[in-house]
């Protein structure tokens, strides 16, 4: 793999604009944010459902330990 | 006039793989790790080299010589909490660039991928021999459950386990070659290492995207290296507050009793990095069962190639294994709670379930969603 030797490139045309050209937050609301969202939706509802699983289970794991290492007051229930 | 570090043989070399590399345009943060895992590895060498100047491996005198170190020896403090919780960086790292390696399909690059899993199996046993050599209680304990293991071993095993040891426990003889091998070990590494990157080098980078970069590859010098030296700087800005303000924060209480062979603790386990994989040893009831189940999940790594079935090469365009992605980080987060956790109800059959989804998610459910989602593109 070397420069010179990757791959066959043809017609590249570019097109930029200068900066003083520009506005630097354009169309806020009615692009950047719905884009906002969309990557949002595209990720957090991907992981966010295993996550929430994962620390239901640890967390009645870690009750229902709890819960075993105490004593049943049931047991208890007709002393003296 | 080809200036002299595209002309000198050793220069040249260097110039291929850290200058004049072409490097995709768009490689993301999850491409620092590789380089982090050099910056880690030096460390660990230098810390290391530094210790072994004032570690002496006797059993009579290992752990009181670590406690010369941090009381005595110049800034030994520093050089041994830098060591210890520079190997949890490692294998932070070394998780997450495994975890790059399969959602970006980067395991296409078969033998660099298997150089890899080699590497891992070599910093696991860095890092299991290295945590004997202080001689605590886990030390000890840790040392002598799971070299155990050996003797599940048909016919063979008990000898096999005595033959390791140098006697008929783990004692001084169990631990001066554990300080040999610990030394030994990070050079095979180098070398193992400087073969992932030959095979990595021959097809060049992937990227976030997937698609062949030929077309807009720009050169790894002037831009990775700053890119990977802000890595370096993140990376130096989290182990230094770890070592400066919480330095015991990933250790274990017990290894700061010298090892004692006549007292059990209540809890034996290894460090963090490990509990995943000890979690997986103790969910099958069998020794030996235990013992394959072990092997397996690290071994695992080096079929996910034959296993891909997809027609893209990573994860970014294909939402159901995006969904088993997210499902097997957070498995591995259980299996690494579950192994830190004793062996009693709900923790064995949680622990059993999630093995079992381990082994599950990588041998069914990864080459199920690639050849549903092939199905979904014809369609």
């Amino acid at each position: 793999m070397k420069f010179g030797d990757l791959a066959r490139m043809r017609h590249i045309i570019t097109f930029s604009l200068s900066p003083f050209e520009q506005k630097i937050f354009p169309n806020f609301f009615s692009e950047i944010l719905p884009n906002t969202w969309r990557r949002f939706r595209g990720s957090f509802f991907r992981i966010a459902p295993p996550t929430a699983l994962g620390y239901m289970v640890y967390s009645w794991g870690t009750n229902n330990h709890k819960e075993s290492k105490r004593k049943k007051p049931e047991d208890y229930a007709n002393d003296e | 006039m080809t200036s002299i570090r595209k002309s000198h043989l050793t220069l040249k070399a260097l110039n291929e793989s850290m200058i004049d590399l072409p490097a995709p345009k768009n490689i993301s943060a999850w491409w620092n790790f590789g380089s982090l895992l050099s910056l880690c590895l030096a460390l660990q060498i230098l810390t290391g080299l530094f210790l072994a100047m004032h570690y002496t491996s006797d059993i009579s005198t290992a752990f009181s010589s670590v406690v010369h170190i941090c009381r005595d020896v110049n800034y030994g403090w520093l050089i041994r909490s830098i060591h210890a919780n520079g190997a949890s960086f490692f294998f932070i790292c070394i998780y997450l660039h495994i975890g790059r390696g399969l959602y970006y399909g980067s395991y296409l690059n078969k033998e660099a991928w298997s150089a890899g899993v080699i590497l891992l199996l070599l910093v696991m046993m860095t890092a299991f021999v290295g945590y004997v050599l202080p001689w605590g209680q886990m030390s000890f304990w840790g040392a002598t459950v799971i070299t155990n293991l050996l003797s599940a071993i048909p016919y063979v095993g008990e000898n096999i386990v005595q033959w390791l040891w140098g006697g008929f426990s783990v004692d001084s003889a169990t631990l001066t070659r554990f300080f040999a091998f610990h030394f030994l070990f990070p050079f095979g590494i180098i070398a193992m290492t400087l073969v992932h990157l030959l095979f990595l080098h021959e097809k060049g980078s992937s990227n976030p995207v997937g698609i062949n970069s030929n077309a807009d590859k720009i050169y790894f010098h002037p831009y990775f290296i700053y890119k990977d030296l802000i890595g370096f700087a993140w990376f130096a800005l989290f182990l230094i507050t770890l070592v400066l303000f919480i330095p015991n924060l990933l250790g274990d209480p017990e290894n700061f009793t010298p090892a004692n062979p006549l007292v059990t603790p209540p809890h034996i386990k290894p460090e963090w990095y490990f509990l995943f994989a000890y979690a997986i040893l103790r969910s099958i009831p069998n020794k030996l069962g235990g013992v394959f189940a072990l092997l397996a999940s690290i071994l695992i790594l080096l079929i996910v190639p034959i296993l891909h079935t997809s027609k893209w090469q990573n994860f970014a365009f294909r939402p159901l294994a995006q969904i088993f992605m997210g499902l097997l980080v957070v498995d591995v987060a259980i299996l690494t709670w579950i192994g830190g956790m004793p062996v009693e109800p709900p923790f064995i059959i949680i622990g059993q379930i999630a093995s079992f989804l381990y082994f599950f998610l990588f041998l069914v459910f990864f080459p199920l969603s690639g050849w549903l989602e092939n199905k979904m593109l014809e369609s």
